[in-house]
C-alpha cells in the first residue's frame, strides 16, 4: 500500500496559484483517525487555515477538492468527490459534492486532498498528470462553455480520458451559485463554488492518474462490495431508480400535495403528468448513462423531438431542477426544462438556484414590485418559459436584469427592497431545494439546519415522507412508529434529523452517492463502518460507536466554522411561508411546520444550548483547541 | 474461442467493468491498468471495447520478440518476454492491447486464465457476456 491506511494515496497535494507552485504534502495520520476524508478533511483544513470573515470571492479563501477512502474502488457508486470553501452565496460552510469521474482520477494521480489557494495573475488552468503537475495559461479557453473547455483540455494533452473539473461563463463573471462540472453533466452544484474558481482565474483542474488504489483487507473488502452490489441491484426502488431516474419523484410528490410550485405558493401542480417519469420516458427518453461504478445508474438522457426547443439533447433534467425551473416557475414544458437544464451545465450554474431566483423574480412581477420594463421587457407572468429561458441565459451573461439575479435572491431581494424580501424562499442565503416543510415536517428542520443553507442533501429523511416503515424500525425501533414515518408530525423527526446528518457526514467523507444511502435506504451507517474498517485496516472504524463519534465531530467543527463566522440560532429558521401561510390546497391543505418544536430537540440532542456547541460538547470530541477559538472570539 | 460479448445496447460508461479487471489482475482499483475500456462520446454514446482473441492476431505477427502467444483459442502476453515496445498495440486493429502503465509491458484481456471474467460478473447493466462465436452467431439468427 502507498500509505500506512488502505484506501487512501497518502498526500495532499497543494497549489499556490499566485506563486504559480505546486507542493504534495503527506496526508497526516490524525485527519485519517479523526475525520474520515471528503468533508471531514475539508472542515479541518478550512477552520484552521481560513481567517475568520474573509471574503469568499477574495485570494485568501481556499477551494479544495477532497476523496475518501472509497473513492475509486468498486464499492457501489464510489466515484464521489466534494468541492469545499468558503461560499459566495451564504458567506459561509460550502461544500457540494459530485459525480462522474473526477474523483476516482484525482486519487489515481496519487492525492486524496487538493488544496488551491490565493488567484493567479492570468487565466489558467491545472493540469495533473500524476506527479507532474503544472500552472498552465488558460487564456484561449476563458469565454468558453464547459463542454468546449472539457474538450480543448482533452484535445490539448491528447487524452481523451483525462478528467476535467471546470467552470463555464458563469463562473467567470462569479454568479453567486456558479457551479464546478465534470464529465458535462455531473455538477458540484450548489452554494457557489465555481465562482469561487473564477475569482481565482482558474478556469479548469484536469487530472490524468495511473495509480491504483489499495485496500488493506481485499478478502473482507471484495465480499463486502459483492454483497453491496447485490443488494443495490435487487431493491425495487433502486430498480425504479435505474429505469426512471430522480424524475420518478414527480408522481408521488404530486399525490401527497408536495411539488412546490410558484415559488413554493402551494404544493399542487396542475399537470404535472407533462413533467413526470412516465411521460418523459415515453416521449423523451435517449439513453442512461451513470457515474463511476454505479449500481444504481440513474443518469437519464433526453432529446426533444418537436416544437420550439426542438434538437434540444441532454443529461437531465434531475427532480430538483424539473422542481426549480419547471413547477416552482409553473412551468410545464419538458422541453423548457430540458433546455435551461443544459444552458445552467454548459454556462455552469446550479440549476437549483438558477431556477429558484427565476421564481421569486416572478412572485415580484405578480405582486407589482417590478416592472415589465425593469425585467428587459419580459413578460415573468407564471409559466412563461420563454421568458424563464431567456433569464437563465441573461444570468450567466450578466446581462440586464440577469446581473441582479446573478447575486442569489437574498442578494437581489435586498437591492430590489418594496418587500419583495419576503418572498425569497432561503436559509442562509441559500434558495431553497424542491421539498416543503409543511407537508415533510423533517424536510422543515432539515431546512432550518442544514450547514451549507436551505439544503436536503446533508440530512434529508425519506422513511417519513415514502413511508420506510421497515427501515425505521430496523433503525430506530418498532416503538416510534407510526408517528415517526408520519411527514405530518414533529415527533421524533429531530432524532431521525440528527441520525440522518451524522450517517451523511460519513457517507459525505468516505465518499458516496446518497442514492442507495438515504434514498433508496440501502445502506447506513453499519454498512459504512464495515466498508471502511476493511478499506482501510483501522479496526477502530468498524465500531458504530467511533464513526459516530467522527460523525459527531465533523457536524460540530463545520458548525463551529458557521459560529465564527457569525451565524447563531436565528439563522436556523425557515422563509414565513412554511410557518405562518398554511399549505393552500391538496392533501396537506392546511399544515404549516411547527420549526421551533423541533430545534428545541435537535439542539438537546446535539448538546448545543442555543445552538451553539457548548464547550463540554467540542472537548469531548477533540475539539478543545475550537473552542478555545470561539471562546476567543466571545462565539461560546 | 471464447471471449467478452457487448450485447451492442445498454453500457452505461460506468466503468465498473475497467476496474474490476485491474483489481482481478493486479489487485488495486484503478482505470488505466485495464485490459477492457469504456469509449464515452457526447451526448449519448457508451460501449465497451477489450480483445477477441483474433484468430490471426495482428498483435502476434508484429510482436518482434515472441512475446504473443496463443494458448489454446487464447491470445496471451508472456510478460517476461515482454519488451514494452508498443509494436502490438500499433498492429491492433481494435485498440486492445495496451502497456501496462507501471510495468510497462504489454497487458491485454486473458479472459482471467480461466476463472469467471470479472468484468463479466460485476457489469451493472449486465450487457457483457463471455461467448463462443457460434453462439454469437446463432443469438443474432434469432434476432
Amino acid at each position: 500500500m502507498p500509505y500506512a491506511f488502505g484506501g487512501y494515496m497518502g498526500q495532499v497535494l497543494r497549489i499556490d496559484l499566485g506563486r504559480e507552485k505546486a507542493l504534495a504534502e503527506p496526508l497526516p495520520r490524525e485527519f485519517v483517525r479523526n475525520y474520515l476524508g471528503g468533508t471531514g478533511f475539508a472542515a479541518r483544513i478550512l477552520f484552521d487555515e481560513l481567517k475568520p470573515r474573509i471574503d469568499a470571492l477574495s485570494p485568501e479563501n481556499r477551494l479544495i477538492f477532497a476523496t475518501g477512502p472509497l473513492t475509486g474502488t468498486l464499492w457501489p457508486t464510489a466515484g464521489r468527490w466534494g468541492a469545499y470553501a468558503k461560499a459566495p452565496l451564504t458567506g459561509i460552510w460550502g461544500e457540494s459534492h459530485c459525480g462522474g469521474f473526477f474523483g476516482p482520477e484525482l486519487k489515481y494521480a496519487g492525492y486524496d486532498v487538493l488544496i488551491l489557494q490565493d488567484r493567479a495573475k492570468r487565466p489558467v488552468y491545472v493540469w495533473i498528470d500524476d506527479g507532474n503537475v503544472q500552472i498552465l495559461p488558460a487564456k484561449d479557453m476563458w469565454g468558453r462553455n464547459t463542454a468546449e473547455t472539457t474538450d480543448m483540455i482533452r484535445e490539448r494533452h491528447g487524452d481523451r480520458e483525462a478528467e476535467v473539473a471546470c467552470i463555464g461563463q458563469a463562473g467567470e463573471r462569479l454568479v453567486r451559485f456558479a457551479c464546478i462540472m465534470n464529465n458535462y453533466q455531473d455538477a458540484a452544484g450548489r452554494v457557489g463554488l465555481g465562482a469561487v474558481m473564477g475569482s481565482k482565474r482558474l478556469k479548469a483542474v484536469a487530472v490524468r492518474g495511473t495509480r491504483g488504489v489499495k485496500v488493506a483487507d481485499e478478502e473482507k473488502f471484495m465480499e463486502l462490495v459483492e454483497d453491496a452490489h447485490e443488494r443495490a441491484l435487487k431493491q425495487p426502488q433502486a430498480q425504479q431508480m435505474t429505469k426512471y431516474g430522480t424524475p420518478l419523484l414527480v408522481a408521488y410528490k404530486s399525490n401527497i400535495g408536495e411539488l412546490p410550485t410558484r415559488n413554493h405558493q402551494t404544493g399542487v401542480f396542475v399537470n404535472s403528468d407533462k413533467l413526470n417519469a412516465d411521460t418523459i420516458r415515453a416521449k423523451y427518453y435517449v439513453k442512461t448513462r451513470s457515474c463511476f461504478a454505479c449500481r444504481i445508474m440513474c443518469k437519464k438522457v433526453n432529446r426533444i423531438q418537436e416544437g420550439r426547443y426542438k434538437g434540444t439533447v441532454s443529461g437531465g433534467p434531475e427532480y430538483e431542477s424539473i422542481y426549480s425551473l419547471g413547477t416552482n416557475c409553473g412551468v410545464n414544458n419538458f422541453g423548457a426544462v430540458l433546455k435551461a437544464n443544459y444552458l445552467c451545465n454548459i454556462y455552469g450554474m446550479d440549476a437549483i438556484s438558477a431556477g429558484c431566483v427565476v421564481a421569486w423574480l416572478m412572485e415580484c412581477y405578480e405582486r407589482g414590485l417590478v416592472t415589465r420594463e425593469r425585467c428587459d421587457g419580459l413578460d415573468l407572468r407564471w409559466g412563461n418559459h420563454e421568458a424563464m429561458v431567456a433569464l437563465i441565459e441573461k444570468i450567466a451573461r450578466r446581462q440586464g436584469i440577469g446581473g441582479l439575479l446573478a447575486e442569489g435572491s437574498y442578494r437581489a431581494a435586498k437591492r430590489l427592497g418594496k418587500g419583495s424580501e419576503r418572498y425569497v424562499m432561503h436559509v442562509k442565503g441559500m434558495e431553497i431545494s424542491g421539498q416543503d416543510g409543511r407537508t415533510h415536517r423533517s424536510a422543515a428542520l432539515t431546512h432550518a439546519i442544514s450547514v451549507r443553507g436551505a439544503d436536503h442533501l446533508r440530512s434529508l429523511v425519506t422513511i417519513d415522507q415514502l413511508g420506510y416503515e421497515e427501515t425505521a424500525a430496523k433503525r430506530y425501533g418498532k416503538d416510534k412508529l407510526p408517528e415517526i414515518c408520519d411527514p405530518y408530525t414533529e415527533k421524533y423527526k429531530a432524532l431521525v434529523v440528527k441520525d440522518t446528518e451524522d450517517t451523511f457526514a460519513i457517507r459525505d467523507s468516505l465518499i458516496v452517492c446518497w442514492y442507495s444511502c438515504g434514498w433508496p435506504p440501502i445502506f447506513w451507517m453499519p454498512d459504512f463502518a464495515a466498508a471502511s474498517e476493511a478499506a482501510t485496516g483501522i479496526k477502530e472504524l468498524g465500531k458504530l460507536d467511533e464513526m459516530y463519534r467522527i460523525a459527531q465531530r465533523i457536524c460540530n467543527l463545520r458548525r463551529a466554522f458557521n459560529i465564527r463566522e457569525g451565524l447563531s440560532r436565528k439563522d436556523d429558521t425557515l422563509p414565513p411561508r412554511f410557518t405562518r401561510e398554511p399549505m393552500p390546497e391538496g392533501p396537506g391543505k392546511g399544515k404549516v411546520a411547527n420549526l421551533e418544536l423541533m430545534l428545541r430537540e435537535y439542539y438537546q440532542l446535539r448538546d448545543w444550548p442555543n445552538g451553539v456547541p457548548s464547550r463540554k460538547a467540542l472537548v469531548g470530541l477533540g475539539l478543545a483547541g475550537v473552542a478555545d477559538e470561539l471562546g476567543r472570539l466571545g462565539r461560546l | 474461442m471464447a471471449r467478452i460479448v457487448y450485447a451492442g445496447e445498454g453500457c452505461t460508461g460506468c466503468k465498473t467493468c475497467s476496474v474490476a479487471c485491474t483489481y482481478a489482475h493486479d489487485r488495486e482499483f484503478n482505470l488505466r491498468a485495464s485490459r477492457i475500456w469504456v469509449v464515452k462520446e457526447e451526448p449519448a454514446t457508451d460501449y465497451p471495447a477489450t480483445c477477441v482473441h483474433c484468430a490471426k492476431p495482428r498483435c502476434q505477427e508484429a510482436c518482434p520478440v515472441k512475446a504473443v502467444i496463443k494458448a489454446g483459442d487464447l491470445v496471451l502476453v508472456d510478460e517476461g518476454a515482454c519488451i514494452g515496445c508498443g509494436a502490438c498495440i500499433e498492429a491492433c486493429p481494435f485498440g486492445a492491447i495496451t502497456l501496462h502503465p507501471a510495468r510497462r509491458v504489454a497487458i491485454k484481456c486473458d479472459l482471467c486464465r480461466g476463472e469467471e471474467p470479472q468484468c463479466v460478473k460485476f457489469c451493472p447493466a449486465g450487457v457483457l457476456k463471455l461467448q463462443v462465436p457460434a453462439a454469437i452467431a446463432q443469438e443474432k439468427r434469432v434476432k
